[in-house]
């Protein structure tokens, strides 16, 4: 007689991972947490890492370096131009732009971080699609900040968050921006004026970013500041069409009141005055 | 060539200086932070100061509006708001506006201990330091 085989030890539950916030990309996560170097490329955008740092980014949404420091004519485009061409091929445009005396050293600091979070505001976008990495990849800018990839995850997903405490209606990052007229005595500011002045209701928001010269979000949040001034107009979503479900007959064929019934009661009511 | 880091740290050189940070007052992020801040949170203290200095720097009674800002004429020299001082009993909070040569919404943000810190001398050298950011 064989003894009771013993129950085995009951396995312990499978304790569920501490999610205290769903990743902006589990894959830039985990890219970060392994040090990689290389490109992550999204369909909205590029985020290039080194030792698992965000030393640099880019989207399509977003203007890039070049038309924020070009712009306002604080650099030459053929001083850019110059820049890529005889420090491109080393990857050291930054580093030209600052010794030739293009650029001060803070100014294309701020300027390069402003770029990042912004091109990892619309590269981390939920509707960015899958990502791909390439190890190894690198920028032709060279180095010039790095920021930890939680930092950028985190700040997108703040962004995304003021966004919609100012003004709760992301139709208004695609459709094109038209002015209203201020309210007699409202305060429009020079910097709502000079994006107000270019728009002109064909243009987008992203169009404005580049027309000004500005981080595309924060042109995104500014007009969205202004529709919550009521200084642009909030776009309708074109209405669904309406329910085509017929009705009925019955219901539809709006019948005349009885007038005969009518009659024969008011009839009956005289006649038993 | 003083990047952000050099800048934050000359300003936490001062006397009484507890907290410094270079913040983007459109969007309220934090560029650079160094030292303390006010709530534990240099990302929290970037976005509350950036409302503030939004508030300064766009309102017209204290910059007032430039014509020239739309057809582009015209070189302006220094920010139309220089700086901000915020007197608290614990402290003072110095916001400096710094101007770049691209359309840029920053500023320097440096928290003094009242008792420790010197005013007059903070200001005097946030505006160097703003200065020297974006000197070629």
């Amino acid at each position: 007689m064989t003894a009771p085989a013993p129950t085995p030890a009951p396995t312990p539950a499978p304790v569920p991972l501490p999610a205290p916030m769903t990743a902006v990309s589990p894959l830039l996560t985990r890219l970060a947490a392994e040090r990689a170097t290389g490109a992550l490329l999204r369909d909205r955008g590029t985020l290039f890492l080194e030792d698992g740092r965000i030393v640099h980014a880019e989207s399509p949404a977003t203007p890039g370096l070049d038309v924020l420091l070009t712009t306002g004519g604080g650099l030459a485009p053929e001083r850019w131009r110059e820049a890529l061409d005889r420090a491109g091929a080393r990857r050291q445009v930054a580093r030209f732009l600052v010794d030739s005396g293009g650029l001060a050293g803070g100014e294309l600091e701020i300027c390069h971080l402003a770029a990042i979070f912004d091109a990892a505001f619309f590269a981390l976008s939920p509707g960015s699609g899958p990502s791909r990495f390439r190890r190894g990849a690198t920028h032709w800018i060279g180095s010039v900040r790095s920021v930890p990839a939680a930092a950028v995850e985190r700040e997108t997903r703040r962004r995304r968050e003021l966004l919609d405490a100012v003004w709760p209606y992301p139709l208004l990052d695609t459709a094109p921006v038209v002015p209203r007229p201020a309210a007699p005595g409202q305060t429009v500011t020079p910097r709502q004026r000079l994006l107000l002045h270019h728009a002109d209701g064909v243009r987008t928001p992203a169009d404005l970013a580049w027309v000004l010269g500005r981080p595309a979000f924060h042109t995104l949040l500014d007009v969205r500041r202004l529709a919550a001034a009521g200084l642009v107009d909030t776009p309708h979503a074109a209405a669904p069409a309406p329910a085509a479900e017929p009705l009925p007959d019955w219901m539809t064929q709006a019948q005349s009141p009885d007038v005969a019934l009518l009659r024969r009661l008011r009839d009956a009511l005289e006649a038993s005055l | 060539m003083p990047g952000i880091d050099e800048c934050l740290l000359e300003a936490m050189a001062l006397p009484g200086a507890r907290g410094a940070a270079l913040v983007d007052w459109s969007s309220g992020l934090a560029l650079g932070t160094a030292g303390d801040s006010p709530v534990g949170d240099h990302e929290t203290t970037a976005a509350e100061t950036a409302e503030l200095a939004r508030a300064a720097a766009e309102y017209e009674s204290f910059a007032p509006s430039e014509a020239e800002q739309i057809s582009g004429g015209g070189t302006p020299s220094g920010p139309p708001v220089e700086d901000l001082i915020v007197t608290t009993r614990t402290g003072y909070h110095v916001l400096r506006f710094v101007e770049t040569s691209f359309d840029s919404s920053v500023f320097l943000h440096l928290w003094l201990d009242r008792t420790e810190g010197n005013l007059a001398l903070a200001r005097h050298r946030l505006r160097s330091l703003a200065e020297g950011l974006v000197l070629r």
